[in-house]
């Protein structure tokens, strides 16, 4: 399978996501004015403002929140001569500047990127995965974490939360203006409104936040897949990180910190897999992955 | 009056493509300027590794002083290299000099133990794979900006941004993709 071609079509499947969620913010918008009038629309800014404000500071200072929440800390050149070479080949593959590179205390094979451009980019690897990959496949696992900031997969991420996080305060605000006194308003705008439109109005407030959550996480695992293919494009070896991938799935330790809220940056879901399901998962399955890159390695 | 208007949008619309066509063109061959540049870069550290390289190896293994002898030659063959074809051929020698030097050392357990050499051969095989990826980016950047050229729209504006076709830096080596296996 040539990368060439996965790369457009992974890029294209993520736009339509992304495409599929303002569609989303569109209904919702419909509903409100529907149910509530044109009036409803003023939650609208609301909603979308305290979303960016929550977002936004956390999109920007990512490299800094991360390292900290992780407790990662930051290596030099000289501290880890190799490791540093590695991440610099894999930037000149994807002529992208060296990011800052910070090692994790833990023994869970893992790694991961994240910055809000790739001048503010950093990677950073788990003891464990340090001691158990030799140097292919860690060059694979480097080349997908660099695939994430060459794709600006943190903005990626960042805009489809705030979309969500809108989502959500708007179906919130809903629920308390018809539990507290929504009544009144209903009845003096709604009177000519056709029923049917109403209840459909009704039932996408009440769904849009799992809709946005499961577009959000969708989008998540399009962005893995491609970070994948984009990784191959790197360092033209597919086998190095389908070979990283396999030593993941061989391991049952999972990394200790088992926040959501950072979840989604590592290079494999720090959540145990098993229990939940594929489509509340923020990556795809490491099988899945592996099928991939296996076909790949076809030609 | 609506069809004055109509025109002038349609006539702005054109000139912004025929702008970002043309941006398009130019951007694509700074690229290729940029990427190989880089090459240069990572062949000049390679050239400087050498004289080290060189003195650690003769102290081990004075018997093989052809391949030393070989991997010299290459080096100031691509020193001297100015021209485009002629800084891949000599990059090609010296990469093939340079495996040729590292294969044999495997018959020196005292060379490959000293951690001088140790710390070289890190360094070796790591500006190796450095070389070849930044051909592979180059090669990258050409084949994009060859592209363009070629396909319409921007095919259109190839004169009036001064551009023309670049070729692709190939070195004659059958395991370029190799990168060579160094436990962590």
């Amino acid at each position: 399978m040539d990368f060439r071609k996965l790369q457009s079509a992974n890029k294209l499947k993520s736009s339509e996501l992304l495409f599929g969620m303002a569609l989303l913010v569109g209904v919702v918008i419909w509903a409100l004015m529907t149910y509530f009038g044109k009036t409803g629309i003023g939650v609208v800014p609301f909603a979308v403002g305290i979303a960016l404000l929550s977002v936004w500071g956390s999109y920007w200072t990512s490299d800094k929140i991360v390292l900290t929440m992780t407790g990662a800390k930051l290596v030099t050149e000289s501290e880890n001569k190799q490791l540093y070479d590695l991440v610099t080949e894999v930037c000149i593959a994807a002529g992208l500047p060296v990011p800052k590179i910070a090692i994790v205390e833990d023994n869970a094979p893992n790694a991961f990127a994240t910055g809000r451009d790739p001048n503010h980019a950093v990677i950073a690897f788990t003891t464990g995965i340090l001691r158990v990959m030799d140097r292919e496949e860690l060059q694979g696992v480097t080349a997908h974490e660099m695939a994430h900031v060459a794709n600006r997969d943190t903005l990626v991420s960042a805009i489809a939360a705030t979309t969500a996080g809108a989502l959500a305060l708007l179906s919130d605000f809903m629920m308390r203006i018809m539990i507290f006194g929504g009544g009144n308003r209903r009845d003096n705008n709604n009177n000519d409104q056709n029923p049917i439109a109403l209840i459909a109005s009704l039932i996408v407030l009440i769904l849009a936040p799992l809709a946005a959550l499961l577009l959000r996480l969708a989008i998540s695992r399009k962005r893995e897949a491609l970070a994948d293919v984009t990784a191959v494009a790197f360092t033209r070896n597919p086998t190095g990180l389908r070979r990283a991938l396999e030593v993941l799935a061989a391991d049952s330790t999972v990394v200790h910190q088992r926040s959501t809220a950072v979840a989604h940056i590592w290079i494999e879901s720090p959540l145990d897999g098993s229990k939940t399901s594929q489509l509340f998962s923020t990556h795809p399955t490491l099988a899945s992955r592996i099928a991939t890159l296996k076909a790949m390695e076809g030609n | 009056m609506k069809v004055v208007l109509f025109v002038v949008v349609i006539l702005v619309i054109l000139a912004l493509l025929a702008i970002m066509s043309r941006n398009r063109l130019v951007r694509a061959n700074i690229s290729v300027d940029e990427a190989f540049a880089q090459i240069d870069v990572q062949l000049k550290r390679r050239s400087d590794l050498i004289p080290n390289l060189v003195e650690t190896v003769k102290g081990y293994a004075a018997h093989e002083s052809g391949t030393l002898e070989a991997i010299v030659a290459a080096r100031a063959k691509s020193t001297q290299a100015t021209t485009f074809a002629d800084v891949a051929a000599a990059d090609g020698q010296l990469t093939q000099a340079l495996r040729g030097l590292l294969a044999v050392t495997e018959n020196y357990p005292d060379l490959k133990a000293s951690s001088n050499f140790l710390a070289l051969q890190e360094e070796l095989s790591s500006t190796e794979n450095k070389v070849s990826f930044a051909r592979q980016f180059y090669n990258d950047n050409v084949r994009t900006l060859n592209s363009a050229i070629k396909t319409f729209p921007s095919s259109l504006f190839v004169k009036s941004a001064g551009v023309s076709p670049r070729p692709f830096y190939e070195v004659d080596d059958p395991q370029d993709r190799k990168a060579p296996q160094v436990k962590f």
